[in-house]
């Protein structure tokens, strides 16, 4: 887009960044990946409880599935022993599977819940899987106290 | 680049498997084809693509690099961040280490490699051979290529070896002879690579990285990473192959976000404080901050829990809410840090928390994180920089700390120093205790006691660390700031002082601060305020007597109660004999011994040295405030009256420190011998006038067996002295420990103790 015309009036309602909230890992079980289900207190007053908490709870179940040792891991296994490795060049291992399956969940997530209520969920696999990042935006409102920052996906560029 | 290094070695290595294989085929192939049987070549053949398929993976496949951290990430673990987390796993207490370069706590079992320069999960190891770092997702390939690449040597030395055997005549015969050749390759590469293959097989079934193994994190401890045998083989042969990290910023679809915002009932949520993060600044509703303190207060109760996070961000909130103003997050985040690594731990952290620092393996007591919320929220503002074995050597101290949250800039996540005084003193206290003197200390039930008042922050650690014997934590003497000859570093690790935590050696504004800041938690608490910077002369001979130079103090004395009062006075008395003393030529010892120089940062370490002695020698002092051999005592009964202890015990260290104002941990053992030769002396009639102050008035004092006796020796002494001149020679030792009564009265201290506060400041603060 060559030039963008901003109208200050969108700017003046185009929502900022404020702070991030990071849920961490819970280590408790070992290095499998789960994240702590407690809620942040600083979105106390952004989202009810119980949505982010499902939210969580949702993406610990497809981490746990993605990650079990089962029947399809073997067969994964052999296979790929078998073929010297190339069948990894040809096909999707099971993990790569559910992992494209997180990151649609959690950008519906974010397009039903989280956007509505001014929040972002970041992917966790974009930061290696060590935290679940909630950017928190604010309306700017008219006058724009809050200091505005870049957004990683905003409504401001048009 | 990299890749064509790693192109490099790995044709290196291929060609040489490659070279061997060649020629064992060429030379043996053909005849054992008909002799044995056609299955030989492929059975080689295959063997051969396994290892070389293995080698493959294993060379180029990305171990599991963690990404740098966001920028946005780094901000929330603060330069004032521990150095270590602490995060339970299957009931163990692992460590997370802070990465200096990812900018992220290492989860569990990552590690940094230096040869690739990336935080890689499950680190095993760095191979050479196959010049990549062998993490979580080609660990597998890597033992794969060992154990293919083990038989693959022993088929070709045992066809070798059978083809050898049939040409025995014929010996000179070229194919034989490149068998032989062939044979004895494979022969003299057998002995590493079983080797190594071995070394895996035991490290996969007990379920332990090469990283672990080879550090000895488990050593005599439990794994919580094992699965069981059969588990941990499973894990490691059959498990999914694990994500890539490093992957292309792919294009999301743009999520739009437009206000207006759907906001969750505040029904009964109270008055929400946002938490000041990334700069912005939150409105601050104070209460919040003390119900948050009653909340802090009963988390800590709670068993430490991997979702410090929580904790974190509660804690940062009541802390940015009581503080009030605008701070940087760093501070925020700093003193979070020294919570959220405080809180949570009931017990001491893994061993090996032990061995990286002292000071370390105790700041998750549980019991001092009460202590500190409670005390001031403001503490935490304080930096607390974890003592990093390489110090950055920056002196977050010497800030002015006119402004807290500058204070609270130290530098990062490589010092802690936990904020509340308590935190080290305690600590340090009963390591210095345990270690020096390897005996339980009864003392040590005091000191948790003593905490509370200790706002400090850890000075000790700092001086436990062989490394850093930086300034870092400042020098919270107020001779350091007078006397900037003076290494504030030692100043600074006298702790148990609360409250001055950080008064580097340029910042004597900060006790006033601190005090005004803690002015309504002491009141809350019922403690006082501690200590004033009244700066304990230094050992004469040391430095030029403060007492002459020193300049108003910039505590605010207005703010201290009358006790604190009470025992500056007595302490400005107890200099000014000491000086006296000193220029009559006292025995170094005395001298030093008199010496509050403890609070010198220079000292800081040998006061804490001190604190060990105390319990032992002659230190069992009552909390007679003069001496510092009572003051020792003090500190370690400091149950009773805490602060009051403090000082004396202080000043008692301070007299070690006095004497070498080392900061190395050396020193600590020289001081303490120092220490013990001085309070050998105490019974000695005119003794070191530490005997008047010895006088263990107290009834609280006596925690410690030696100290009742020393009480009565003291007492004696005392007695013998003929109390009054014995004072004046022994500089006026305040010592009227019977006569006093508790009360404080300025001038006698009996019952006053001296309490030398981090960064050298001795208050004196009536029992």
């Amino acid at each position: 887009m060559a030039t963008e015309f901003h109208n200050l009036q969108e700017l003046r309602h185009s929502p900022s960044l404020v702070t991030k909230v990071f849920i961490q890992r819970d280590y408790s079980e070992g290095t499998v990946c789960r994240f702590q289900t407690k809620f942040p207190s600083e979105l106390d007053n952004r989202i009810e409880r119980t949505l982010l908490e499902e939210t969580v709870k949702t993406l610990n179940s497809y981490y746990a599935e993605a990650e079990k040792i089962g029947g399809q891991s073997y067969l994964e296994g052999c296979l790929a022993c078998a073929t010297a490795y190339i069948i990894f060049l040809c096909m999707e291992t099971r993990y790569e599977k559910v992992l494209r399956k997180i990151s649609g969940f959690i950008q519906e997530q974010n397009e039903k819940i989280y956007a509505p209520r001014g929040l972002l969920l970041t992917d966790p696999i974009e930061r290696g899987m060590r935290v679940l990042e909630i950017s928190v935006f604010e309306d700017r409102g008219s006058g724009g106290s809050s200091p505005s920052s870049t957004m990683s996906s905003g409504s401001s560029a048009r | 680049m990299l890749f064509k290094c790693l192109l490099r070695c790995a044709a290196q290595q291929t060609e040489r498997i490659l070279i061997v294989f060649v020629l064992m085929c060429v030379s043996r192939c053909p005849w054992l084809t008909k002799v044995i049987s056609p299955a030989v070549p492929l059975y080689n053949g295959l063997v051969f693509l396994f290892v070389l398929a293995n080698f493959s993976m294993a060379t180029f496949m990305d171990p599991g690099v963690y990404p740098r951290a966001d920028e946005d990430e780094d901000k929330e673990d603060d330069f004032r961040a521990p150095l270590y987390k602490n995060v339970e796993i299957k009931g163990i207490q692992v460590r997370m280490k802070w990465c200096a370069t990812c900018h992220f706590y290492r989860p569990p079992r990552c590690s940094h490699c230096s040869v690739c320069d990336n935080c890689v999960e499950d680190f095993d190891h760095h191979c050479p051979w196959v010049n990549n770092c062998i993490g979580r997702r080609n660990y597998r390939y890597f033992f794969l290529f060992l154990l293919s690449l083990s038989a693959h040597m022993v088929g070709v030395f045992c066809f070798g070896l059978i083809f050898v055997l049939d040409h025995r005549e014929t010996l000179g015969a070229l194919h034989t002879t490149v068998t032989l050749v062939v044979m004895c390759i494979a022969g003299l590469f057998f002995i590493p690579v079983m080797g190594l293959t071995g070394f895996h097989m035991v490290l996969v079934a007990r379920g332990r990285t090469t990283n672990e193994q080879v550090t000895g994190k488990f050593r005599g401890g439990v794994n919580p990473f094992t699965k069981g045998c059969c588990g941990n083989v499973e894990y490691v042969l059959c498990s999914p192959l694990a994500p890539r990290y490093m992957l292309d910023p792919r294009k999301k679809p743009h999520v739009k976000i437009q206000p207006p915002f759907i906001r969750p009932d505040l029904s009964d949520r109270q008055i929400t404080i946002k938490v000041s993060d990334n700069g912005i600044h939150s409105t601050i509703i104070s209460s919040k901050s003390k119900s948050s303190l009653d909340g802090l207060d009963d988390k800590e109760t709670q068993p430490p829990l991997p979702p410090k996070a929580d904790r974190y961000n509660q804690l940062k909130s009541q802390m940015t809410s009581s503080e009030g103003k605008n701070h940087r997050n760093t501070s925020t985040t700093a003193a979070w840090w020294c919570f959220s690594s405080l809180s949570g731990k009931t017990h001491p952290s893994t061993p090996a928390m032990y061995k990286f620092r002292p000071s370390f393996g105790t700041m998750p007591k549980v019991h001092y994180h009460t202590t500190e919320e409670k005390i001031v929220i403001s503490d935490d503002r304080k930096p607390s920089a974890i003592l990093e074995e390489g110090v950055r050597g920056h002196d977050y101290r010497s800030e002015p700390n006119l402004d807290l949250p500058e204070y609270a800039n130290a530098p990062l996540h490589r010092t802690f120093q936990s904020s509340p005084l308590q935190l080290d003193s305690d600590p340090i206290n009963s390591r210095t205790l345990s270690l020096k003197q390897g005996h339980g200390r009864p003392e040590k039930g005091q000191l948790p006691a003593l905490e509370p008042r200790t706002v400090t922050s850890t000075p000790y650690k700092s001086v436990f660390s062989p490394n850093n014997l930086s300034n870092r934590n400042g020098s919270l003497s107020y001779d350091s700031l007078l006397n900037p000859s003076i290494s504030p570093a030692t100043a600074s690790e006298c702790m148990a002082h609360r409250g001055v935590p950080s008064v580097g050696f340029h910042s004597p504004y900060l006790p006033t601060k601190m005090c005004h800041i803690r002015e309504p938690d002491m009141q809350r608490q019922q403690v006082p305020p501690t200590y004033s910077p009244v700066i304990p002369p230094r050992v004469v001979g040391r430095q030029s007597p403060h007492l002459r130079d020193r300049d108003p103090s910039p505590v605010r004395y207005d703010n201290l109660s009358q006790t604190i009062m009470a025992s500056i006075q007595e302490r400005k008395e107890k200099e000014e004999r000491e000086k006296r003393q000193m220029h009559h030529g006292r025995s170094q010892t005395h001298i030093y011994a008199q010496d509050s120089g403890v609070f010198d940062g220079g000292y800081g370490l040998p006061a804490n040295a001190c604190y060990p002695d105390g319990p032992r020698g002659p230190g069992s002092r009552g909390p007679t405030p003069p001496a510092y051999g009572g003051s020792r005592d003090n500190l370690m009964g400091v149950g009773l009256m805490s602060y009051g202890q403090r000082t004396p015990v202080l000043r008692h260290a301070g007299s070690t420190l006095g004497r070498a104002p080392r900061t190395s941990p050396t020193s600590l053992h020289t001081d303490q011998s120092s220490i013990n030769s001085s309070q050998s002396r105490t019974t000695g009639p005119e003794g070191p006038y530490r005997s008047p102050a010895h006088q263990p008035h107290s009834p609280a004092m006596p925690r410690s067996p030696s100290y009742s006796r020393q009480k009565l020796s003291y007492i004696s002494a005392h007695e013998r002295t003929d109390s009054p001149q014995a004072m004046k020679v022994n500089g006026q030792m305040d010592c009227h420990p019977s006569a006093q009564g508790a009360a404080l009265s300025p001038s006698r201290h009996s019952n006053v103790k001296k309490v030398t506060g981090v960064g050298g400041t001795t208050y004196e603060i009536s029992v």
